[in-house]
């Protein structure tokens, strides 16, 4: 028997779902109108901190068209638990891990500008607004808690049911003979990064319906969510309904990049509030202004790093403290930094680490993922890295290539423990320095200079953690079952929010299986049909999800070939299977079609193999060999920057990216330029600044500055293919490009701007104010 | 973000409008192209119980050149002003500044009239017509009545328009054969609002400057016209240390801090773009 491998895996097939998403003609939630559905608008706070001294929704509730108007005292009693599968349960319910107080709706104090205080549900939701605007809130401002470092010592508290700001912390340690390695280091650089705090920006916003019938104790959610799965449990545990009993489905997804990978508070307040009405399907549509105002943030980070550095340059130890905030109430723990310690060595050989960490409460919006939640240990390390080289007299290029693990340390363990193998960092970086040329490039820097033109160069290489594997995200299931005619269909645990995972699947297991790529249908995102997955994020579909769609291919070819083994009385090692045929190897008149084997299978038993069942169905579930698939990638970025105006244009931006075997390289290289789009705004554009009253700043698209076409260069690519120990060879890749762009576009502005002798900037945004400051200042 | 409930009127003549702007008075809003009118219902940061819309009526939009002007009607279109060959060679400050407001697709919604008469102090067109001293056309109950950009621009989204007055169309002086015009500003993105920007124009008579108009936008409450500046520039001819007229221009104002760069940044980029601006003017003056 031979396998057909290659015939659609690494090739850009064009994605089976753009007809419909490009023209307009897909389904999400707000496109599905069940009859009789209610509309629900929040009221929210427009302070940061304070006591709720009144709160009268009579005049609300009053107004025609208003079914009901709920207030904490309505909601917040009737839950259940509340808890996040990735995180476990709470203390109190007999779990370990921290969580903000539970509330749905504010419990008699408001803790950040946009905390929702009541939910109306009305017939339409200009009525349900009309009516939000009648709601009578008066609030007792407080001072609100700000900040990254202030509030660990501040008395005043975010969540007053808790004894301190700090959510979560390791202290930094002092460790004597560490102190002395400092204390003696040939050079000890110290800087302070900060990142600007930014927020996902989906296209489509947050949304839901939620239908409760109380007569079939059932629930029905139609949700615009990362993990059909979750909002299922979630639900189940938050209401007490059997879990059963609710059925979640996401149809098209408008985008996630982290936000609806957890269940927030406004989701779960529909929840309670659709389960507490029993009765009409209540639709929340999230809009732009909630989503900025209101929706999970991140990124609001700083990082104190000091690295040692030998006389040749070699890295003998680091200390990184990191500090975050995570908003009042963060879906989950919300702090990212534990994971960012864990593999803050990236691609180098850094034998020893000092790190620290605390993460505090504020008065703004909650922490949760963000492409990379992680990302701040290469936003900061990378940037060192040009810190360090510059403080040193070093190229920087030079001193990575003298820290960067190459192929003959692999496997490689970190300081951190983690066992680092298969990846090719230093394959990366000489690409990336190929593909820029960078001799020329500095001479075409030095000519630019004299003619008064800033050109910079940066570079920033990671090691991504992939496909995390622990916990609720061990493992990815995939059900494969074939119809009648010969046709496969294949449900997955994962949902598409711009993954392209009906395509790239389908690819899988077209080759896998031996068919036609037409003959494959992708089922997921709905719990009453796809097995219990985590959903999609985290970069683990291709690598998990991919793993288990090949095992389920293969049990089912297998199955086909022994059915066609019996039929043309063969051996099944003397058959191959190709475009939905299994044929005689040298002998293709003697063959037999997929539908015909299903046929088979199917309506004629009888003619089965001996000791083989009825029907075509196979389950399958894989789970990779370790915690983490590690891929990896180096970034390079040349600008210009306007000396006089601070502008920065980006002329050119180069990724060299191993993913491992790449199933569908258009869409590996739509993962890299959308992740890198964000990571540039992240450096130029994306703020979300409140200010020193807790008041967010940047509430519409106005303010909050989203990079778009124009402001992005074409992006060129550069692949290296090293196969990861998964059973595809597959590495996920859907986070790095908006891990490691923020620190290429950070380096290349600031070696720009040494040529004029300007201090390096270290605080997000580069904007251009921030970047005349900087020019005035040096 | 939905607005709440207003009465739509659709008058098809200026005087029913005026009529509908007089009965419902400060109830009344006229509608344009609804590009910042639209959003801020949305907002509910406005809120009208009734809205005028102007697209309707007749002969409000179109452009004419006649007696050495040319007549912008309010409700013209912006991407309609922008590919009009008129402007293009009589007016082509405007011409330039056009491209620069947002996107395509506002441009295609937007008003000439509605961009001046909104007033926002980080617009082009509002720079421009202060700085070509255009003359605003409005109706109002008591008849027509002429306003010199001058005096137009009082605040923030604030005009000398009263409340029941509408905006009819836009005269700009066309300058002579001689002449150079330039748009230069800083915005952080394609299609933003300026955070800074200038549109300047110059005539020239050999190397002596005749004609001269600096126009700044984004620097304070209102377009600011540097009139010292252009005296200078005057005074001083094409020769002009343009950096020098240029931090003339930009010394006396005093523009405020927000999110997308700080007061400070804003008063020394005055500086840069008046001078590009001056530079590019001149150039295309001389060819
Ligand atoms: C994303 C985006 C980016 C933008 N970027 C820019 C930019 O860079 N530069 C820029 O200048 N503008 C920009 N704009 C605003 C745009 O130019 C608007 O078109 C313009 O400000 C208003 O014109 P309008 O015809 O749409 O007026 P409307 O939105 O209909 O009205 C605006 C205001 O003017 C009043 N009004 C309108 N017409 C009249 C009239 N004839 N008489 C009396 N009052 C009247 C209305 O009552 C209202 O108060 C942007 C808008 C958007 C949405």
């Amino acid at each position: 028997m031979t396998t057909t491998v290659g015939r659609y895996i690494g090739q850009s097939v064009k994605r089976r779902e753009d007809p419909r998403l490009l023209t307009g003609h897909g389904r999400y939630v707000d496109d599905v109108q069940d009859a009789g559905t209610l509309h629900v608008a929040f009221v929210r706070s427009n302070v940061a901190r304070g006591r709720i001294t009144e709160l009268d929704v009579s005049e609300a509730r009053a107004l025609p068209g208003v079914e009901a108007v709920y207030t904490a005292d309505d909601l917040n009693p009737m839950i259940q638990q509340y808890w996040a599968s990735m995180m476990g349960p709470r203390i109190e319910m007999g779990g370990e891990s921290v969580y903000p107080p539970v509330s749905v709706l504010a419990p008699g104090d408001v803790r950040y500008v946009g905390d929702p205080i009541a939910l109306v549900i009305a017939t339409s939701r200009y009525i349900a607004e009309d009516a939000a605007d009648l709601v009578v809130v008066d609030v007792e401002p407080q001072r609100p808690v700000l900040g990254l470092r202030e509030p660990i010592t501040n008395t005043d508290l975010v969540h007053p049911e808790t004894d301190s700001n700090v959510s979560q912390t390791m202290p930094l340690p002092e460790i004597p003979e560490i102190e002395a390695l400092f204390a003696n280091a040939p050079h000890v650089v110290t800087r302070t990064f900060a990142g600007a705090r930014a927020t996902n920006v989906p296209m489509e916003p947050r949304g839901l319906t939620v239908h409760y019938d109380r007569y079939r104790n059932e629930m029905l959610i139609r949700a615009a969510t990362q993990s059909v799965h979750e909002i299922k449990a979630f639900a189940a545990r938050l209401t007490g309904v059997p879990e059963s009993n609710v059925r979640a489905v996401a149809d098209d997804v408008g985008g996630g990049f982290g936000q609806k990978m957890m269940v927030m508070r406004e989701e779960a307040a529909v929840i309670m509030a659709a389960f507490k009405l029993g009765s009409s399907p209540v639709k929340w549509i999230e809009d732009r202004r909630e989503n900025l105002m209101a929706s999970n943030q991140a990124r609001s980070e700083e990082g104190d790093l000091t690295f040692a550095v030998d006389a040749e340059g070699h890295i003998m130890a680091v200390k990184c403290n990191f500090f975050e905030e995570v908003g009042a109430y963060p879906p989950s723990a919300g702090a990212t930094a534990m994971l960012a310690i864990g593999v803050f060595t990236g691609p180098y050989k850094i034998p020893i680490i000092i790190p620290g960490c605390t993460a505090v409460y504020t008065n703004t919006v909650g922490k949760s993922a963000y492409r990379g939640p992680w990302a701040l240990e290469t936003i900061f390390r990378e940037q060192m890295m040009d810190h360090v080289a510059r403080e040193i007299g070093m190229d920087p290029i030079e001193f990575r290539r003298i820290n960067i693990i190459q192929p003959d340390d692999l496997p490689f363990k970190t300081a951190t423990e983690m066992t680092l193998e298969n990846i090719t960092p230093s394959e990366t970086l000489e690409q990336v320095v190929e593909m820029l040329d960078v001799d020329s490039f500095r001479a075409e820097q030095a000519r630019a200079k004299a003619e008064g033109r800033l050109l910079g160069l940066g570079i920033g290489g990671y090691v991504e953690p992939s496909a995390i594997a622990f916990g609720v995200l061990n493992s990815d299931p995939a059900v494969m079952t074939m119809d009648v005619s010969g046709k496969v269909q294949v449900r997955l645990g994962t949902g598409s929010h711009g993954h392209s995972i009906e395509t790239t699947i389908a690819q899988v297991v077209a080759t896998h299986l031996g068919c036609d790529i037409d003959d494959v249908a992708v089922i997921q995102g709905d719990t009453a049909t796809s097995p219990m997955g985590p959903g999609t994020g985290g970069s683990r579909t291709a690598v998990i999800a991919g793993g288990a769609a090949q095992t389920a291919s293969i049990e089912m070819r297998e199955k086909l070939v022994r059915i066609a083994a019996q039929l043309l009385e063969a051996s099944p090692d003397d058959l191959e299977v190709n475009g939905g045929v299994v044929s005689v190897k040298g002998t293709p008149q003697a063959a037999i079609p997929f539908a015909q084997l299903a046929m088979t299978a199917h309506m004629a038993p009888d003619m089965l193999p001996e000791g083989m069942g009825p029907g075509l169905e196979v389950i399958a579930r894989y789970r990779p060999p370790t915690e983490f698939t590690w891929s990896n990638a180096t970034h390079g970025c040349v600008v210009e920057v306007d000396r006089e105006t601070g502008m920065v244009d980006i002329k050119r931006y180069i990724v060299s990216e191993d993913c491992g075997q790449m199933i569908n390289p258009m869409v590996v290289e739509g993962q890299i330029a959308g992740g890198v789009a964000q990571g540039i705004g992240g450096v130029l554009f994306e703020d979300m600044a409140y200010d020193s009253d807790g008041n967010p700043l940047a509430t519409t698209f106005l303010d909050y500055l989203l990079p778009s076409a124009p402001e992005m260069p074409d992006f060129e690519y550069g692949h290296v293919e090293s196969m990861s120990n998964t059973l595809g060879g597959y590495k996920g890749m859907g986070e790095g490009g908006a891990i490691a762009s923020p620190p290429a576009v950070a380096n290349a502005i600031n070696d720009a701007l040494a040529q004029i002798g300007v201090p390096a900037l270290t605080r997000f945004p580069f904007g251009p104010s921030q970047i005349i400051d900087a020019i005035n200042a040096g | 973000m939905k607005p709440s409930k207003f009465h739509y009127h659709a008058p098809a003549t200026i005087g029913d409008a005026v009529g509908l702007l007089g009965a419902h008075a400060d109830e009344a809003k006229v509608l344009a192209g609804g590009q910042s009118l639209v959003p801020m219902m949305s907002l509910r940061l406005a809120t009208f119980g009734h809205l005028v819309d102007l697209n309707k009526v007749d002969g409000l939009a179109g452009i004419e050149r006649s007696n050495g002007h040319v007549r912008i009607g309010a409700l013209t279109r912006q991407a309609t002003a922008e590919h009009d060959t008129t402007v293009a060679s009589d007016v082509p400050m405007m011409a330039k500044a056009l491209p620069h407001i947002g996107h395509f697709q506002i441009r295609n919604r937007g008003t000439v009239g509605g961009s001046i008469a909104h007033a926002d102090p980080a617009s082009e067109l509002p720079a421009v017509a202060l700085a070509l001293d255009a003359t605003l056309e409005a109706a109002g109950p008591g008849g027509e009545r002429q306003i010199a950009a001058a005096d137009f621009f009082e605040g923030t989204w604030q005009t000398a328009l009263a409340e029941d007055e509408i905006l009819t169309a836009v005269r700009f002086p066309v300058w002579g054969a001689a002449s150079g015009f330039a748009v230069e500003e800083v915005a952080r993105r394609h299609g933003d609002f300026a955070i800074c920007g200038a549109v300047c124009g110059v005539e020239l008579d050999g190397d002596a400057i005749v004609r001269a108009a600096i126009g700044l936008f984004g620097v304070g409450p209102t377009p600011v016209r540097s009139t010292l500046a252009e005296q200078a520039l005057i005074a001083g001819g094409a020769g002009s240390d343009l950096a020098d007229i240029a931090r003339q221009a930009a010394d006396p104002l005093d523009p405020s801090d927000d999110i997308h760069a700080s007061g400070a940044y804003r008063k020394q980029i005055a500086a840069v773009v008046v001078r590009r601006a001056l530079t590019k003017a001149i150039e295309e003056a001389r060819s």
